[in-house]
């Protein structure tokens, strides 16, 4: 597996990420109320364009990959569409009529339409109105109870998945009359008229859910709970039981995002700050890999687990914790820096911490975007893109095969 | 003292749309009564069991469906007490095999518990804090710190 490519674009959190559809630029919120597109110069990116259209922080940004516009969404509660007129971005305002800043955006697969998360309990789909030149929104209310947090499309252009804080993922169709054709029936349903749920589900312990995402053939619904869990549902067809309902409790800290690379694998990352493979089927699922390889990033096994050899004469668990030992080596000794030999890594201490300080994980902080970068020949994703609240931008390539899986399991620790 | 009399006015009053417990957590299927004759007889069945020296049985009896939500003190009391007793007649050497025969709910449970039993601390009651933080340390051994954030997460208090 070759090294991950990462580039550090701020020093502040990145709250909205977007790839242009060559791959050539990218638009990032530095976590401020602009938007900055960089151009991918060799291994720099540089300052292309500001998007200043927002009074306050946004929250999401989206791509389309073949009409080339931008929507972003903020927490002034309004959201514009980007068009490019050759010479600068042309912003478009579209009616959102939310109370509450809307949270998180995305473009249908089709590109003729977008939704909008918010904390209004509000999932808002918005179509082009060309009479006015303006977007113009639809709502869908019933049943949220609390923040939308997460949304993401099925490849039918009509259902719509939304992770929300009343600790429950939904489906909802999001078919506009005029718009949208017929779709045709599937597992989620067979009529399918505007703000219908195609379904509802729960985390297994209560916990908000952080994002949601359909498998790619759109026949599975993984989704992230702060409960430290990833569940993944299986319907079997309208009216019908689930097929299954698999969730997978972690022993590690909570998933904040994830996506799927493949009918049989997906990445979720969080605030653990490095990326997971997990791989399984109807009949259940399990953590695969973790991408950041310690063999090539430098860094230890899969970590937060607070597990494993502990010396004696430690204090309890602060004992084994590189930061620590850093601190009382400057305390007792003056000593900066490296602390004193011994003190090579361990895997006891809840967090990976190196001896300068710093995780041994190639992200800083919690990892809050993970999106598919490059597709192969299959259609399955090859390349994933990830970026969080240590404003770094890292490019993966995803583990190919499933020969290597068995050994690289036997060493991690779950 | 009226500068922050205001902080007591109940605002969800106002609010006609309020987010209510009952929204994020479904009640117990069996109701307060069953809850609490069920706390009853587990909870004589632990005593039972301690004294035959089965604590892993035991501990699996308690963890197994515990009285959660609101309108149930009683048997979450009962629980709770019956657990703390488990705690403390368990051996300290024993301690990290029970918890790997535990499912997962049970772990999670007993995490619940355990954090219950510090913030008793102090108010009486039988509860030791150095019982508690072995078994806290070594339940995040078997479970990891996701068992923690499941807890904190959880509303469905114990």
């Amino acid at each position: 597996m070759s090294a991950p490519e990462v580039f550090q674009l701020s020093f502040g959190p990145l709250t909205g990420i977007a790839f242009s559809p060559d791959r050539s630029q990218v638009a990032v919120c530095p976590n401020s109320n602009e938007v900055l597109i960089y151009a991918r110069n060799g291994d720099s990116w540089d300052l292309k364009d500001t998007l200043a259209e927002h009074d306050k922080l946004v929250t999401a940004i989206s791509w389309a990959p073949n009409t080339n516009r931008i929507v972003t969404c903020s927490q002034d509660r309004n959201a514009y569409v980007w068009t490019h007129n050759g010479s600068a971005w042309q912003p478009a305002l579209c009616l959102l009529r939310i109370n509450r800043a809307a949270t998180c955006v995305k473009w249908s697969p089709n590109e003729d339409k977008f939704a909008v998360g918010s904390g209004a309990r509000t999932i808002a789909i918005c179509s082009f109105d060309e009479e006015n030149n303006w977007w113009v929104s639809k709502h869908i209310k019933k049943p949220l109870r609390s923040t939308v947090l997460s949304i993401d499309w099925h490849p039918n252009n009509v259902l719509l998945a939304a992770g929300a804080a009343d600790a429950k993922a939904y489906v909802f169709s999001a078919y506009l009359k005029g718009i949208d054709s017929k779709p045709q029936p599937g597992v989620w349903g067979d009529k399918l008229p505007f703000s219908t749920i195609a379904g509802d589900f729960k985390s297994p312990n209560g916990g908000w859910v952080h994002d949601v995402a359909f498998s790619p053939s759109g026949d599975a619904l993984a989704f992230v709970a702060h409960d430290s869990s990833l569940s993944v549902v299986y319907p079997a067809g309208p009216g019908e039981p689930l097929a299954a309902h698999i969730s997978v409790r972690l022993p590690s800290l909570p998933f904040v995002n994830l996506t799927f690379v493949s009918e049989s694998s997906l990445i979720a990352a969080g605030h653990d700050c490095q990326p997971v493979l997990f791989s399984g089927s109807s009949s259940g699922w399990a953590i695969a890999e973790s991408l950041d390889d310690p063999a090539s990033s430098g860094s230890k096994p899969l970590t937060p687990h607070a597990t494993g050899a502990r010396p004696s004469g430690g204090v309890g668990r602060l004992g084994n914790n590189e930061a620590f030992n850093m601190f009382k080596a400057a305390d007792s000794r003056g000593q900066r820096g490296v602390p004193a030999p011994g003190g090579a890594p361990t895997s006891a201490g809840l967090t990976p911490v190196g001896s300068d300080g710093l995780l041994l994980t190639v992200h800083q902080n919690t990892i809050t975007h993970v999106e598919p970068y490059e597709w192969n020949s299959n259609g399955d994703v090859s390349k994933i893109t990830t970026a969080g609240r240590d404003g770094r931008l890292v490019l993966w390539t995803v583990p190919a095969g499933k020969g290597g899986l068995a050994g690289k399991m036997a060493g991690l620790q779950v | 003292m009226s500068d922050y009399a205001f902080r007591k006015i109940d605002i969800d009053a106002l609010d006609e749309d309020v987010l209510l417990p009952s929204d994020l957590y479904d009640p117990d299927p069996r109701g307060p009564d069953g809850v609490l004759s069920d706390a009853q007889s587990k909870s004589s069945e632990v005593r039972n069991l301690i004294s035959r020296g089965d604590i892993a049985g035991a501990l699996n009896t308690i963890l197994t469906d515990p009285p959660y939500g609101e309108g149930v003190d009683e048997a979450k009391n009962l629980t709770t007490t019956a657990l703390l007793l488990i705690l403390n007649s368990t051996r300290a050497s024993e301690i990290s095999g029970i918890l790997k025969a535990l499912g997962q709910d049970q772990q999670d449970h007993l995490m619940a518990y355990l954090y219950k039993g510090m913030a008793a601390i102090g108010q009486g009651g039988d509860v030791s804090g150095s019982v508690l933080l072995n078994w806290h340390e070594k339940l995040t051994e078997v479970a990891g710190v996701g068992c923690i954030v499941r807890v904190m997460t959880d509303r469905r208090t114990l």
